[in-house]
């Protein structure tokens, strides 16, 4: 059993100079642990919002969010799977982040970096698990380099390991691969990918690469409010160019 | 186009004025103007003034004054070595006027009188002085205006001293030789010699003080002969020491060191800010260059806008420093009679060229970073690696450049650099050692605690600037304080341990018998009384006072005039010895002295060591053997030397007494009688003491007061500046932290843990520094022995370091202000 974000009638709006901003109207949507989602759209659609609703770091104007919890509990012998469903802030603990511009500490070293959030948990093991991780992602050489001695997509690798390295359930992940090379990147997203589901973790990317989208098990296109499934990347982008023409041509006309 | 880069630059300083980082630039560089345009103004106002003095109204070249009159015979080979000659004298008394008591300095002059410079007198307090041409004609006497203002008096009233009538004929607005008597703020009246006669005082109360009128070639000949046939007087002329002088000398001393000090602080504060300030400017000229600009326009314009900074928060500071000006010539105004304010605008400007110098300098390592800056800094974000020991470089040329122009004292400079220099080192071992001995012991430890030190010691080096900063901040502070503290205790020891509201402190034989005779007739209590005489110290192990120290000294000062010389056969029961031996009551050997034991160690005297003194006119010399120390509970009249009572027999000189006495507000009125009777006995009450001493001290404490309150703002603004200068990353590291899945209350308790730290190794380097730096500056410089009260610099420094903890807290709550979505935003 894995544990699950649903996103119930959520509608987010804003006000921006005396008027108000919808960014999206009663929407509903289901993360389930263990599988892989990209949502795309055009920029200022509201995809940083989404994830930042979906982790729980905000609050909808309207809607609620909901953690459905699975837990197995020993009794004995026997094992008992345990359902609770919590509101969003409780999902803190087992989500991670990884950013466009990989955010490391740049006074620490990769294995320090990994480390981090282990240390703060109080893991005893934190610097042994942070290696086992950098070696998954193929930095077993360069655990004493500091940020600026690695390259972006190194860097981005530092920066998925440590999202991974303390378990989470989650990882949201904010144009992952935005700033990378094109080999870079696809490099990246098959790391990513495969840490994942490795982990068993949910992978929750916002992105406008659509190679990165059509790697995701679900696509998600997100524009004028609306936030419809798509069978994949390509399609969900030729829906927005459509919509964009659309909307140029009226205003031009 | 170099207007083009003046409106760049202005609407650049526009858009940065409210920044933080430009706001504790301006507050610092506002405070350093401020204090040494203050300071050099007032410096010079009291140089100008002494050199004055000294040229023309000092009223004489030369002074010798002694406490007995010339004989003939030296009044003749005196007149023989000078030009002119006049003689005055000079005794303290009480004066009355219809029930109003007053004690004053008693002066009586000559016909010859004044000798040089003028003697200004008026006819009522509100008149403008004119110049007389001589002193009071007999049965004359004038008074200083505070006097007249104190007796409900007028001009031509009789007044009687001593059963003789005077009138009053003129009030004293200037004496020209006034200064010479070193720092006196007695009422003061005059009188003609030959009145001083007929008053019939005893000559041993008498202070005799020959004006001089010679030349420098005449000068030489006078000091030798003085010397040989006077070694008992004191001699002033103005190619030596001002009398106030010395005084101004270790007050310019104390605050040569205090420039240092603030300096060194804004030098911390300015580094920690130019971090900030470096990357902001190289950005721009980076953009500039992009767009087209050349290298040099990207510093043109840094310095533009440097330029518009400094200059326009001259206005407001130049103001500031002008009213503390005041202030300060307002204070000084009673040891300096007639010094007035006066701003000299050559010295401004040249202070001011002066410490633009230095601020420039400060500036430096920036406009250095943007000759090396280029467009591809817009690319890669690549750290400068040289700015940080450029900076420091720099700091420590200002330093030195400081030291150069305003400290007179090597030596206590010297010191107080030392003292700087092993607190830093100590701050760095410190930090690296509790941070590294701090992650390695916590290690297997769960909690915040372990992941704190584990941050701190990953960010060492700019980790260790912040500490370094406080803990210099602390340091400078605690030891100021400590400074004031002990100073302040000095003081009050000298009058606060007493039994008795009345202290006798100069009674001769005749008067001491009638006091005790008073005493018993009107149930008076004598609580103590001790015998002395007038010693005056010549020679140590056979070298003159000038030969054998040359370093400023309270006691040394105070042994160039003649003290009080006791005599016992016992220790007396409120001293104890602390070295050597005392004499036998029955001892042959009657050329043994016991000396005060702060006495001993400020003159760097030991035991064995000779003494020389000049008592009634004839030389004896003296073998320390001892050395003792005041014990409250048993009186309080104590003496810094004491012979054998077989002594006595082989000195012929006048003896005195001290006394004190109990006597109840009942019983006040009575001391008149001992006044009509003698006018010369020497009585101050407890609380005229008391008044005095706590002038002194006031004055003492609103000095340090000043400085310390100057310390506390720089120290606010190198932590602020520190907080600013990692402002962004600590905003950053938190955003990640919360990106881990903690909250904004875990950051907060990781920030409180980190500032408990940060305070504590401060803490430490500053206990360190202040105790290392008051054992070496407190007894060579200030004359003050060192005794450190642990419990009071523990709940100094813990006050300190709570400020210390709350501020950083408080100034640090901007980086809680954090996000993730500001990290998904960048």
């Amino acid at each position: 059993m894995s544990s699950a974000i649903q996103l119930r009638n959520i509608s987010q709006s804003f006000s921006l100079n005396k008027s108000t901003v919808t960014l999206f109207n009663q929407l509903n949507l289901t993360i389930n642990q263990g599988q892989s989602y990209a949502i795309t759209g055009p920029s200022g659609a509201g995809k940083s919002s989404l994830l930042m609703l979906m982790s729980g770091l905000e609050q909808p104007s309207s809607g609620e969010g909901v953690y459905i919890k699975h837990q197995l509990e020993s009794s004995g012998t026997d094992s008992i799977a345990d359902e609770q469903q919590c509101s969003l802030e409780s999902l803190r603990a087992d989500i991670g982040f990884i950013f466009q511009q990989f955010h490391l500490l740049p006074e620490l070293t990769a294995l320090n970096n990994v480390a981090l959030p282990l240390k703060l948990r109080g893991d005893k093991a934190a610097m042994k698990k942070a290696k086992v991780m950098l070696n998954k992602v193929g930095l077993q050489d360069r655990y004493h380099h500091t940020p600026i001695e690695l390259s972006g997509g190194e860097q981005q690798r530092v920066a998925i390991a440590r999202a991974l390295v303390f378990e989470p359930k989650f990882i949201f992940a904010d144009e992952p691969t935005g700033n990378l090379d094109e080999q870079s990147a696809a490099q990246i997203a098959d790391i990513l990918f495969n840490c994942c589901q490795e982990s068993n973790a949910a992978l929750i990317m916002v992105t406008h690469s659509l190679q990165l989208a059509n790697k995701a098990e679900n696509v998600y296109s997100l524009s004028k409010g609306h936030l419809h499934q798509e069978k994949t990347a390509y399609s969900a982008a030729e829906k927005i160019t459509e919509s964009l023409t659309a909307s140029t041509v009226e205003a031009i006309c | 186009m170099l207007t083009e880069k003046i409106q760049l630059a202005w609407q650049f300083y526009r858009q940065e004025y409210h920044l933080p980082q430009q706001r504790l630039l301006r507050w610092t560089q506002s405070l350093l103007v401020i204090f040494m345009l203050a300071l050099s103004q007032s410096s010079f106002s009291v140089q100008q003034y002494l050199s004055e003095n000294l040229q023309g109204l000092l009223g004489a070249d030369a002074l010798i004054s002694q406490y007995q009159p010339l004989t003939e015979k030296q009044a003749q080979a005196l007149s023989a070595k000078v030009d002119a000659v006049s003689a005055t004298q000079q005794i303290k008394i009480n004066i009355s006027h219809q029930d109003i008591w007053q004690y004053i300095s008693l002066k009586a002059v000559d016909n010859n009188y004044p000798l040089q410079g003028q003697l200004l007198t008026t006819s009522s307090l509100n008149d403008k002085a004119a110049a007389s041409v001589s002193g009071p004609k007999p049965g004359e006497i004038w008074f200083d205006s505070r006097l007249f203002a104190s007796f409900d008096i007028n001009i031509g009233d009789v007044l009687t001293i001593a059963k003789h009538e005077f009138v009053l004929k003129k009030i004293i607005s200037h004496e020209p030789d006034r200064l010479m008597e070193g720092h006196n703020v007695d009422m003061r009246a005059m009188i003609n010699s030959v009145d001083m006669a007929k008053l019939d005082f005893s000559e041993n109360l008498i202070r005799f003080r020959y004006l001089l009128s010679l030349d420098s070639a005449q000068l030489s000949a006078l000091t030798t002969w003085q010397q040989q046939q006077l070694p008992g007087a004191e001699l002033i002329h103005k190619q030596g020491n001002h009398p106030l002088a010395t005084f101004w000398q270790r007050t310019e001393n104390f605050l040569g060191l205090a420039s240092i000090i603030l300096f060194f602080m804004a030098a911390i504060a300015i580094e920690q800010l130019s971090i900030k300030h470096q990357s902001k400017e190289q950005y721009f000229s980076a953009l500039c260059m992009s767009l087209g600009a050349s290298k040099g326009t990207g510093v043109i314009v840094s310095v533009l806008k440097w330029a518009f900074s400094f200059l326009l928060l001259l206005p407001v500071s130049i103001a500031l420093a002008a009213a503390c000006h005041w202030l300060i010539i307002h204070y000084l105004a009673e040891s300096f009679p007639n010094l007035v304010w006066q701003w000299h605008f050559g010295l401004s400007l040249k202070t001011l060229l002066f410490v633009s110098l230095l601020f420039a300098l400060f500036y430096l390592p920036v406009w250095y970073s943007l000759l090396n800056t280029s467009v591809g800094k817009l690319f890669v974000h690549a750290k400068s690696n040289n700015s940080g020991y450029l900076q420091k470089l720099v700091s420590v040329m200002v330093l030195m450049l400081v030291v150069l122009v305003y400290s007179d004292n090597a030596l206590l400079t010297m010191m107080l650099v030392t003292a700087m220099a092993v607190t830093i080192l100590l701050i760095l071992l410190l930090s690296w050692l509790a941070l590294t001995v701090g992650e390695k012991s916590t290690k297997n430890l769960s909690g915040l605690l372990p992941f704190v030190f584990f941050m701190m010691k990953q960010r060492l080096i700019s980790k260790s600037t912040q500490i370094l900063g406080i803990g210099l901040s602390a340091f400078l502070l605690l030891f100021t304080l400590m400074l004031m503290r002990d100073l302040g205790n000095t003081m009050s020891s000298y009058q606060r341990s007493h039994d008795g509201n009345l202290m006798v402190s100069k009674a001769t034989t005749e008067q001491l018998n009638y006091l005790k005779r008073w005493a018993k007739e009107n149930d008076i209590s004598i609580r103590q009384t001790k015998s002395y005489l007038h010693a005056k110290l010549v020679e140590v192990n056979q070298q003159s006072l000038t030969q054998y120290s040359d370093k400023p000294s309270d006691s040394l000062a105070t042994l160039s005039r003649e003290i009080r010389m006791h005599w016992n056969n016992k220790v007396p029961s409120n001293n104890r010895i602390v070295s050597g031996s005392w004499w036998q009551s029955t001892t042959d050997d009657w050329q043994q002295i016991s000396v005060e034991q702060e006495v001993l160690t400020d003159m760097g005297l030991s035991l064995g060591d000779e003494l020389t003194f000049a008592i009634g006119g004839k030389r004896y010399d003296f073998t320390i053997v001892a050395s003792h120390e005041f014990t409250p509970g048993n009186g309080s009249i104590t003496f810094w030397m004491q012979i054998p009572t077989t002594a006595v027999a082989h000195i012929q000189a006048s003896q005195y007494a001290m006394a004190s006495l109990e006597v109840s507000k009942v019983q006040q009125p009575l001391l008149g009688q001992l006044w009509h009777k003698y006018p010369t006995l020497r009585m101050v009450s407890l609380q005229q003491m008391t008044a005095y001493f706590d002038t002194i001290l006031a004055m003492i404490t609103k000095v340090i007061s000043g400085f310390s309150a100057l310390i506390i703002l720089l120290a606010g603004i190198v932590i602020l500046a520190s907080i600013n200068a990692v402002e962004a990353n600590e905003q950053k590291k938190n955003s990640i932290i919360m990106s881990f899945g903690f909250n904004k209350e875990t950051c907060l308790k990781l920030n409180i843990i980190e500032w408990f730290i940060t305070a504590m190794i401060a803490a430490c380097g500053a206990i360190v520094g202040t105790y290392l730096a008051g054992l070496l500056i407190y007894q060579s410089e200030f004359s003050l022995p060192y005794h450190p009260d642990f419990t009071w610099l523990s709940i100094t420094l813990f006050i300190i370091l709570t400020s210390v903890m709350s501020l950083g807290i408080w100034a640090s709550k901007k980086s809680l202000n954090s996000s993730i979505r500001q990290l998904m935003a960048e």
